[in-house]
């Protein structure tokens, strides 16, 4: 990289100084300028989490070489709300309506906000929703952000008082109040230091060999070229366990870095620490892996019949864990059915798609204590596990736990800390590694998919007399929360419907696709799916009214589950009441309904999408609502 | 990992083609950046390195557009967000703003130029297919011995095939040269996976100048992206419609027709029948925004029963 020099004001402030091999202008800032408020969610122009004002206009900064800038006047997220001023009004009001969460996409969201009034004081929703087009939330929904800027827009204007902004009077009660977030304020002005923007003196930056194959024994590895590289301080492997090397949520059975074979492609092989990043990826290019592939396993049931390749030698038959749940006597249930209903359900693999990419900082500290700082979701549990791995007491082993930058289950598995540990307990330098958007999405476990089949008798009254629910999981190459997502899938499988006689089975089975994990819902939303939608398939079949056939069959207090839970209070009662009126719902069985539903489109209703609001012409607005057929 | 060892930023025309003559191996030019710099990543180039970059973004004569004799000269540095923003693009350009909304989104658009956009020739090019309507040509420019030479070529003739066009290595496009419509209905249809920042499956773009009274087609111009590996005008579409009188009739039987024209490697039925949806759409949308009332999906059914 060159060391041409740069020069530009950044926050009002000249800059002028070597690029020191920061490609794009996202880098200078963050790892020159040490302005991280300004983030890297994807590296590629579509989440807008680097969004900075150049010259006046917001650009993305991944996208912008460096010396593109040169000249150029930079505003920042800190640069807004410099030092000794208060926070901007989009600042406040995206603290006042609770629009910051995981706040990782929030300062490129606030820049975005800040350029849609700066461009037009007047936008619309519309237009507002337009303009942040290009920024990614995963936390909100985006109606709490889009609130924010209607609010902010309607003060600066002049139309709502400036208190507006502020904190709401709260009684000795929270409960029905409006209350900011304390973490806010810090989210809206870009200063929370997430695990990737911390530094340390002296740090090293580690990159990962991860494996092409999907299942292949590992004959060999040479690091020695790599090692050889100039800069580059260890390159570790799982030769470097010192303890009993295996993680995960329920079954130790995921090595730290792929031991003997690798079960998936993306899997940890080898790791390298070096000065910079850019380094640690030429060394990974000259490490050698032999791999002597094997015949892969990628569909969950196939995984399940005889003869069908091995993932793990501990479980010949691929089995993560079998939960089967029995109440009553379906046989007798499906006996006394006037109807059988039958059908087959399937869910795919989903990414959490955080903002926030894995990273961590490791570092041994004056006492020996080996210290690792990531957004984990379960850093006592990470603890204890890396403890055994490293071979060292409790008392030497720290975990940190950092801003998440969104999890929703996807950082309760230890990826990558284990190497961030060995590679600063080899090189004794504080070690950090950043994945990549690409990393995260191939390395980093999905939600389960299933393939479920229901069974349900029912009379023609819609009373359900039995049911049976098989579900087929793919767990992929690890176990991680498989065992859990398994047990609240049966717990939750018939949903909240009073059911005589029940036969639950659910399966989480290993194969050589990516590892399946903690997903929000923990495995509710696929059989919730299933159940919900085989509900609607019987009342078509019946005649009934969706809602009604749910009535009939729902759970009350009293009722006793299929795992022998008696419930003392039950809701379900009035949130169909609730769900019914708010959709204005058209009652009757989905096969008595004319040619057109007139429960659709209502006011409140999300339109489908429309670009254009910066020049519709007047009269379209009636136009943009076709009817739906 | 996008990582170069030299970065030029010519501010004049012939400092720009003297670097890019000199341009080494490996070398690359670059405008907006918005495509190469994801490019260099895992899943498409993968960790790439340029000895040289040449960022011709700051030339002055690429700055800005003329209007002269009924075409307009878009220089090389014009972005997609001018199209949006310049008041006097947007009348006379009318299917640009709405290929420039589903363009990216507003950042981005602010670095994207229309040249670059129309030399990195995607099949899928949101740009190609609105230039097409409005019959644009395209100004390379190189040195001959010392001297600025310039060519024009119409875009029919300069994208051919999929990256590939008719730029020779040491050429630039200093301009996109294209028709002036002002009073025409302009319209663009595109469908991917997301609002903002997908790139095209299919685009449609039309432009529609109807007579006086709003009853008779005076010209009607069709162009359609991602269904093959070039951009294409729906020459024979618009014949049909060109001197009739609008109806619902004719348009539903022009739009049943370039599905025929779909010859993508993947997903053909898929998008013969986007096909047929958007070539209806584009004319509707199109005379629409001429200032014709817009049918609803029922007289929709009704014209194609």
């Amino acid at each position: 990289m060159p060391d041409q020099k740069i020069t530009l004001t950044v926050n009002g402030r000249k800059v002028s100084r070597p690029l020191n091999g920061a490609p794009r202008l996202l880098d200078f800032l963050r790892d020159e300028l040490n302005l991280t408020g300004t983030k890297e969610g994807c590296g590629a122009g579509e989440c807008g989490t680097c969004s900075v004002f150049v010259d006046g206009k917001l650009v993305k900064s991944c996208l912008m070489p460096t010396l593109k800038a040169d000249g150029a006047e930079i505003q920042t997220i800190e640069g807004l709300s410099p030092v000794g001023s208060d926070l901007t009004p989009v600042q406040k009001a995206f603290h006042k309506t609770g629009a910051s969460q995981c706040g990782y996409c929030i300062p490129g969201m606030v820049m975005a906000a800040t350029s849609a009034l700066r461009e037009n004081p007047d936008a619309d929703i519309e237009e507002i929703k337009e303009r942040l087009g290009g920024n990614i939330c995963r936390c909100t929904g985006y109606t709490k952000i889009f609130e924010a800027v209607e609010i902010a827009r309607d003060v600066i204007a002049g139309r709502l008082p400036p208190v507006t902004l502020e904190a709401d009077e709260t009684s000795d009660s929270f409960i029905g109040a409006n209350v900011r977030r304390i973490d806010a304020p810090s989210k809206v002005a870009g200063k929370l230091k997430y695990a990737g923007d911390m530094v340390m003196p002296d740090m090293l930056h580690m990159q990962v060999l991860r494996s092409p194959h999907a299942h292949a024994k590992i004959l060999s590895i040479d690091t020695s070229q790599a090692e050889a590289l100039e800069g580059v301080e260890c390159v570790i492997t799982s030769a470097d366990v010192p303890g009993k090397d295996g993680f995960g949520v329920f079954v130790h059975d995921q090595p730290i870095m792929a031991r003997e074979k690798v079960r998936y492609v993306g899997e940890a092989v080898a790791a390298v620490a070096a000065e910079t990043a850019q380094i640690a990826r030429r060394a990974l290019a000259l490490i050698k892996v032999e791999y002597e592939e094997l015949p892969g396993i990628f569909d969950a049931e196939e995984a399940m019949q005889p003869g069908a390749p091995v993932v793990h030698d501990y479980a010949p038959d691929n089995l993560v864990k079998h939960i089967p749940v029995r109440k009553g006597d379906v046989d007798a249930g499906f006996a006394e059915a006037d109807l059988i209903v039958e059908n087959t359900y399937s869910t795919q693999q989903v990414e959490h798609a955080y903002l926030e990419p894995e990273a961590g900082l490791a570092y041994v500290d004056h006492d020996g204590v080996v210290t690792v700082v990531s957004p984990s979701q379960n850093i006592t549990h990470h603890r204890h596990m890396l403890s055994e791995i490293i071979a060292k007491p409790i008392n030497k082993v720290r975990f940190i736990m950092s801003a998440v930058g969104g999890g929703f289950g996807g950082k309760e598995d230890m990826i990558y800390q284990g190497m961030l540990a060995l590679a600063a307990m080899k090189t004794e330098r504080p070690v950090r590694l950043v994945f990549t958007r690409e990393e995260s999405i191939i390395a980093s476990a999905k939600r389960h998919p299933a393939r479920i089949t229901y069974k349900m008798g029912l009379k023609n009254d819609g009373r359900i007399t039995a049911a049976s629910l098989h579900m087929i999981s793919d767990g992929g190459a690890y176990g991680m929360s498989t065992e859990g997502v398994m047990r609240k899938a049966a717990i939750l499988s018939l949903g909240p419907y009073d059911i005589a006689n029940s036969q639950v089975d659910t399966y989480g089975v290993y194969t050589n696709n990516t590892p399946s994990g903690a997903f929000r819902t923990f495995g509710g939303m696929q059989v919730q799916f299933a159940t919900e939608s085989h509900l609607d398939i019987c009342a078509e079949k019946l005649g009934l009214d969706p809602f009604e056939i749910r009535r009939r069959n729902m759970m009350r207090a009293g009722s006793t589950t299929h795992t022998q839970q008696k419930l003392e209070t039950c809701s379900i009662e009035e949130v169909l009441r609730v769900a019914e009126e708010f959709c204005r719902w058209e009652r009757g069985a989905p096969t008595s309904r004319g040619a057109e539903r007139r429960d659709l489109n209502g006011p409140d209703v999300r339109q489908s999408c429309t670009l254009g609001a910066r020049f519709r012409m007047p009269g379209d607005e009636a136009d943009e609502k076709q009817e739906v057929a | 990992m996008f990582t170069y060892d030299s970065y030029h930023m010519p501010l004049t025309l012939r400092d720009a083609l003297e670097a890019v003559a000199k341009l080494p191996s490996g070398g690359r030019v670059i405008a907006g950046g918005t495509d190469i710099v994801p490019w260099a990543r895992e899943g498409r180039a993968g960790d790439v390195h340029f000895p040289v970059l040449v960022d011709v973004s700051r030339v002055d004569e690429f700055q800005g557009y003329d209007l002269q004799g009924g075409r307009v000269r878009l220089n090389a540095n014009v972005v997609y967000q001018d199209f949006l923003d310049d008041a006097v693009l947007r009348a006379n350009l009318p299917c640009m703003p709405h290929c420039a909304i589903w363009f990216a989104d507003d950042q981005i658009r602010q670095q994207a130029t229309l040249a670059g956009n129309l030399v990195n020739a995607s099949p899928a090019a949101d740009g190609t297919p609105p230039m097409l309507t409005l019959n644009a040509e395209v100004e390379l420019v190189r040195l001959d011995s010392g001297e600025i030479a310039r060519r024009t070529v119409p875009l029919t003739d300069f994208v051919l095939g999929p990256g590939k066009t008719v730029l020779a290595e040491d050429e630039l496009i200093s301009a996109v040269i294209c028709d002036a419509l002002p009073g025409y209905g302009g319209s663009f249809q595109k469908v991917g996976q997301r609002r903002s920042l997908v790139i095209s499956r299919v685009c449609a773009a039309a432009l529609v100048k109807t007579s006086a009274d709003g009853r008779v087609f005076e010209d009607v111009r069709l162009a359609l992206g991602g269904v093959g590996p070039v951009p294409a005008r729906l020459t024979d579409i618009e014949d049909m419609l060109r001197g009739q009188p609008v109806s619902a009739g004719l348009i539903a039987e022009a739009s049943v027709k370039p599905a025929e024209r779909v010859a993508s490697r993947s997903r053909v039925e898929y998008r013969r029948h986007v096909v047929q949806g958007f070539v209806q759409a584009a004319i509707e949308d199109a005379l629409a925004a001429a200032g014709a009332p817009r049918p609803g999906q029922k007289d929709r059914e009704k014209a194609h029963a």
